[in-house]
C-alpha cells in the first residue's frame, strides 16, 4: 500500500514505474498488494526511482 | 535512469518462475527417462547395448547436476569430514553391487559366475571411488570460490 501511494504520489502508472526499474507491470502490481517479495536490488532501484527509502516503502509496522 | 531491457522482456520474478518451471520439468524429463530405461531393461528384457547410447547420456547427465549442485553450492555443507565421505562411499558400492546382482542374477536367467561378479564389484569400487573424488574435490573448490568472494 505503501509503494502504491508513493507511485501515485510520484504521478507514476504502474507501467511506467516498472519500465523504469526494469520489471513487468504484472510484477510491479503483485509487489504493490504483497504476494510477490522482490529481490534487494528490485527494491532499491524502486526506491530511488521514487526518492524513498527503502524504510519508507516497504518496511512494516508491528501493528500492521 | 531507464534500465536496459533484459532478455525477452522477463524481470527477476518471470525468470525465477521460469526457473523453477524448467527445474521442474528437467526432474520429471530425467526421472521419466530412467523409468523407460529400467522398463526397457527388465520389463522388455532389452539388452543394455540396445539403449547405451540413452544411458550414457543420462548418467552423464546426472553426475554432471550433481557435480554443479556441490559447486555452486545448492548442496550445504558446512564442513567436509572424511567419515562422511567414507560412509557415502560404501553406500554407493553397496547399492552398486546390490543393483549389479538382482540386474544379472535375478532378472537375467543365466547369471554371473561369482568371478565375473567379483569383476563387475572391482568395476564398481574403481568407478564410484573416482566418482566420489570428483564430486569430493568440486566440494572443496566450490567452497573455496565462495570464501574467496566473501574474503574480498
Amino acid at each position: 500500500m505503501k509503494l502504491k501511494l508513493a507511485r501515485v504520489e510520484k504521478g507514476l502508472s504502474q507501467q511506467q514505474l516498472a519500465e523504469l526499474v526494469g520489471a513487468t507491470r504484472q510484477t510491479l502490481g503483485l509487489i504493490e498488494k504483497g504476494k510477490y517479495n522482490p529481490s534487494l536490488n528490485l527494491c532499491i532501484k524502486i526506491a530511488k526511482t521514487l526518492d524513498k527509502t527503502l524504510n519508507d516503502l516497504f518496511w512494516e509496522d508491528d501493528e500492521n | 535512469m531507464k534500465t536496459k531491457k533484459p532478455f525477452l522482456n522477463m524481470d527477476e520474478r518471470n525468470r525465477q518462475i521460469a526457473y523453477q518451471v524448467i527445474a521442474i520439468m528437467y526432474f520429471i524429463t530425467i526421472l521419466s527417462m530412467q523409468g523407460v530405461l529400467l522398463y526397457r531393461q527388465f520389463a522388455l528384457g532389452q539388452s543394455i547395448h540396445d539403449f547405451e547410447d540413452f544411458a550414457i547420456i543420462l548418467t552423464i547427465n546426472s553426475l554432471f547436476l550433481i557435480s554443479a549442485l556441490l559447486y555452486f553450492g545448492a548442496i550445504p555443507i558446512q564442513r567436509i569430514k572424511i567419515t562422511n565421505i567414507l560412509l557415502f562411499y560404501a553406500a554407493i558400492i553397496v547399492l552398486g553391487s546390490l543393483f549389479t546382482y538382482v540386474k544379472y542374477n535375478v532378472f537375467q536367467h543365466q547369471g554371473l559366475s561369482w568371478e565375473q561378479l567379483i569383476d563387475k564389484f572391482i568395476i564398481i569400487v574403481v568407478i564410484s571411488g573416482l566418482i566420489v573424488l570428483f564430486w569430493v574435490i568440486l566440494s572443496v573448490l566450490g567452497k573455496r570460490k565462495i570464501d574467496n568472494e566473501l574474503e574480498d
